[in-house]
């Protein structure tokens, strides 16, 4: 996937924030030997220095820490590496979670991190929403409760009614904040705001009107940002300009030791061409993922110390339905695509590097499918090879007849269709181009359709505007994430509770417009949406029951055809520091900040 | 968005009264210079390209998945595209939309700049007001963030709607030029014989006026078709406009986003696009100079 960027900012606008930051920039900040340079995010010099806000200038594992960070694990949802959490432990029911702070944790202004911080931080969290967060009463899997035990230990009790799985790492997730700093940006009756919001039991009318006050309280603080950097990070913001934010080393960060450069220069960029061009001049030491054709990568490897690192990625791009269009309703034009689609040159063509034609189609990536239900189950699917043979057989089984090279519906009109791609995304583009001329080879007339940008893109989709089109699947490593992909709103699922609701096609975000159940052979009547949501508060061994159970259905009805599974690329440069994570490491998908904290990236003797 | 050439103001020339003698001028102005040879062989090329190219390809054009990017070669004259497409074939079959949206554009702008701008000029007054600050209005509208702004709305799928969106937007010059030369025009002995006649307004403005100000319009035809393709083309280049892999600025999108600026590995597939609309541009420039001198006799050598 294309990473794309709009800068959006004005000269004036940039200019002002320099000045009140810190100053204006220096070019000689990303030549000396101990200055680390990476592209990270773009670069907003008007943004706040608020993790909770999108476009910010705190950068994950450089000033902006959580209590852990997730490891890239194919099955385990709940693998954390310690942050700022030192330790944490939790019922085998999820229901409670007790979290011991490091205590030699400080905030850049000396300060301790305490357990005060996270609760603090836990408010935050409530007024932007989400998660474990959710401002309703009885959300599935949200906090109930946050205990202080004492300065190191914090408490947080799920609300009644739900087990979730999800809790831990929806909790370990939270970005930790300085009370010091946003603490008076709350009013001090914000935790009874947040019982009456969501407590089940409390009055609708107070109910009501406590959600309305902690939301209008989250546009406030999601704008808010301190002057000056308050950072429990190993950096600190130093200043920023629209170019390039810079980051100077916290002596306060408790395994500052660890860190081996004295500056962060976090370069701005506005579309993968500037990456590229910044990669093949070797001026950065590490670049986040970045779609890079062949020949890109053939060129910035040439450049000496530069180096490639890959991992399995828990995603998937998948060719999704809009079932409400006819014909695509019918499993057999389903099943029909996904033999006639050789995905195998699909990837060729859109995602080379970065990614790896799919086994078949089940909803989650091969290795991760292989792992929750074993690769002989795997491969007793249907492997949907590329076969025009069994592609004709099943647009025939679905009543159509082939005349002058063009398949013709059972109602007489041609069967051609319009394939949707965002503009930007430069593989989706070129896997999207392969697949209309493989359907137009076949007798298919396929039309490649550009949305203007990703924005776009989500709500047109959303709205039902397309016949099909490009959409992740397989957001691992939760199996209840991966499978709310073609399970969830997206497909009519949303939930309600502890439990989910069907909305028919078209509404409630309902825009796949699957089957609410379908009989599956040897499994008999399955609600995907159903299991999906019974996934999150299953243990291990019922999800791998589960999975298999949605692998099949996945596979048989294709709600999407999986077409591949994407690789983490990241380029580094070895001239100026080593020690960079090996290939498939459980912290690739980890920013090179948090690398640091784990002790890599040493200085080059 | 508008074009115009300049025009010859004191002394308007007179058009030839017979098609032939203006086919016979023409050729011997041609013959006159190889430089006006060249570019009328280009533009006839160009547009012989646009009529029978698309005819000399199947619909979809065929693949070579071990060819992605690669360069020119005896069986791909230009090279191949990211899905190995022959990029000769891509262009061949895509410049029938870019002249044709260029084609009709400029004619749209030539037919409303040139009516408004007679009919301003040689009646003043009120509808001269009138006319005038619709052309202003015209001329305020920035064009390329107005088309910007309308292709996500409208998705420009043939290339008359581009024409048609191209031209309602970039008229206002030609109407303001055409207006000047007619204020001019309008007190000159003939046109004022005319008046004295009782000739009526529509006699003295299509049979007194325009073939006067024909020539000129002639030329801003020529030269609107170069500046629509360029803005046709970047709008595609931005990637606003729906996706089809022969279109030129599509073309030059896509090298760009396969990193070709990057590598120079597919440089043809970059630079074919680039090449055509620079030829195309110079082929017009040098027959409009060959125009330039059939419609004014004063620049005549012989």
């Amino acid at each position: 996937m294309k990473r794309r960027a709009f800068a959006g900012l004005t000269a004036a606008g940039g200019f002002a924030a320099v000045m009140g930051t810190a100053g204006c920039t220096d070019s000689s900040d990303s030549s000396s030997a101990d200055v680390f340079t990476a592209i990270e995010t773009e670069i907003d010099a008007n943004a706040p220095i608020n993790p909770y806000n999108q476009k910010t200038n705190s950068f994950q594992g450089y000033n902006a820490m959580k209590l852990g960070w997730a490891k890239n694990s194919l099955t385990d949802a709940n693998a954390f590496y310690p942050a700022l959490a030192a330790s944490w432990s939790e019922t085998p029911d999820h229901l409670k979670l007790t979290v011991k702070l490091r205590p030699d944790a400080k905030w850049s202004d000396g300060k301790p991190v305490t357990a005060d911080d996270v609760k603090a931080s836990a408010a935050v969290s409530f007024s932007q929403g989400g998660g474990a967060f959710a401002v309703a009463p009885g959300a599935a899997g949200g906090v109930g409760a946050v205990k202080v035990i004492d300065a190191h230990t914090i408490e947080f009790d799920q609300s009644p009614g739900s087990s979730n799985n999800s809790f831990l790492r929806n909790v370990l997730n939270m970005w930790v904040v300085p009370n010091s700093v946003y603490g008076p940006q709350m009013p001090a009756n914000i935790w009874d705001l947040i019982k009456t919001a969501t407590d089940p039991k409390a009055s609708k009318k107070d109910q009501a009107a406590a959600q309305g006050k902690v939301q209008a309280l989250g546009k406030k603080l999601v704008e808010f940002g301190p002057k000056k950097d308050v950072s429990a990070g190993p950096f600190v913001l130093q200043r920023v300009n629209p170019g390039e934010a810079v980051l100077v080393k916290n002596t306060h960060f408790f395994d500052a030791d660890k860190i081996a450069p004295s500056k962060v220069v976090l370069k701005n960029y506005s579309g993968n061409e500037q990456i590229w061009n910044y990669l093949i001049a070797g001026e950065l030491d590490a670049a986040i993922y970045t779609a890079t054709p062949a020949n890109v990568r053939k060129k910035i490897l040439a450049k000496q110390g530069n180096k490639m690192i890959s991992g399995f990625s828990p995603v998937a791009a998948a060719l999704a339905f809009n079932q409400s269009v006819k014909p695509l309703d019918n499993v057999h034009v389903r099943r029909a695509l996904a033999y006639l689609i050789d995905r195998k040159l699909t990837t060729k063509i859109g995602e080379s590097i970065g990614g790896a034609p799919s086994q078949t189609t089940t909803g989650l990536i091969s290795d991760a499918a292989n792992a929750w239900i074993g690769q002989a189950a795997v491969d007793k699917l249907n492997q949907y090879p590329h076969d025009a043979g069994k592609g004709e057989a099943e647009l025939k089984k679905a009543g159509m007849s082939k005349k002058g090279g063009q398949w013709i519906q059972a109602n007489g009109k041609p069967f051609t269709l319009q394939l949707q791609v965002p503009n930007g995304f430069s593989d989706w583009i070129a896997g999207g181009k392969s697949i209309s001329s493989q359907l137009t080879d076949a007798g298919i007339k396929t039309e490649v359709k550009t949305s203007a940008d990703y924005a776009t893109y989500l709500s047109e989709i959303a709205e039902g505007k397309y016949q099909l089109g490009f959409w992740l699947i397989a957001l691992g490593p939760s199996t209840h994430d991966a499978y709310a992909r073609l399970y969830g709103p997206s497909n009519g699922w949303n939930q309600f509770g502890a439990n989910v609701q069907h909305s028919a096609p078209g509404k409630n975000g309902n825009w796949m417009g699957g089957a609410e159940k379908a009989t599956i052979p040897g499994l008999g009547t399955i609600n995907p949406g159903e299991l999906t949501n019974k996934l999150a508060q299953a243990n291990e061994a019922q999800q791998k029951e589960i999975v298999a159970k949605l692998a099949a259905y996945s596979n048989d009805q294709l709600p999407a055809i999986q077409i591949w599974d994407y690789t983490n690329i990241q380029f580094v440069n070895e001239s100026r520091f080593t020690n960079y994570p090996k290939n498939d490491s459980d912290v690739l998908r980890l920013h090179p900040g948090m690398w640091m904290q784990l002790g890599y990236i040493q200085k080059k003797k | 968005m508008s074009t115009t050439v300049d025009l010859p103001v004191s002394g308007p020339a007179v058009v030839p009264a017979r098609r032939t003698g203006f086919w016979r001028n023409l050729w011997k102005v041609l013959k006159r210079k190889p430089s006006r040879m060249v570019g009328a062989a280009i533009v006839a090329v160009f547009v012989l390209t646009g009529i029978v190219g698309p005819w000399l390809y199947p619909d979809n054009l065929p693949r070579d998945s071990d060819q992605i990017l690669a360069g020119p070669s005896a069986s791909h004259l230009l090279g191949t595209d990211f899905e190995g497409t022959d990029v000769l074939a891509l262009l061949i079959t895509g410049t029938r939309y870019v002249l044709v949206a260029a084609a009709f554009a400029a004619l749209i702008t030539v037919l409303i700049g040139t009516a408004f701008g007679l009919y301003a000029g040689y009646r003043r007054g009120a509808p001269d007001s009138v006319l005038m600050r619709i052309t202003d209005f015209v001329l305020t509208i920035p064009g390329f963030p107005l088309l910007l702004v309308l292709s996500t709305v409208w998705k420009f799928s043939s290339a008359l709607q581009m024409g048609l969106v191209l031209g309602l937007t970039g008229w206002g010059g030609l109407a303001r030029s055409v207006r000047s030369a007619t204020l001019s025009l309008r007190e000159r002995g003939f046109v004022e014989a005319a008046r004295g006649l009782g000739m009526p307004t529509r006699h003295i403005v299509t049979r007194e006026l325009l073939p006067n100000i024909a020539p000129y319009v002639a030329m801003n035809l020529l030269i609107g078709v170069t500046t629509f393709i360029y803005s046709q083309v970047g709008l595609f280049y931005l990637g606003v406009l729906p996706f089809t892999s022969n279109n030129w600025g599509v073309m030059i999108q896509l090298a760009v986003t396969n990193g070709v600026t990057q590598t120079g590995a597919g440089l043809g597939y970059l630079m074919a696009p680039l090449v055509s609309i620079l030829l195309l541009t110079l082929g017009v420039v040098l027959l409009v100079d060959a125009l330039d001198e059939v419609f004014n006799p004063r620049l005549r050598e012989d």
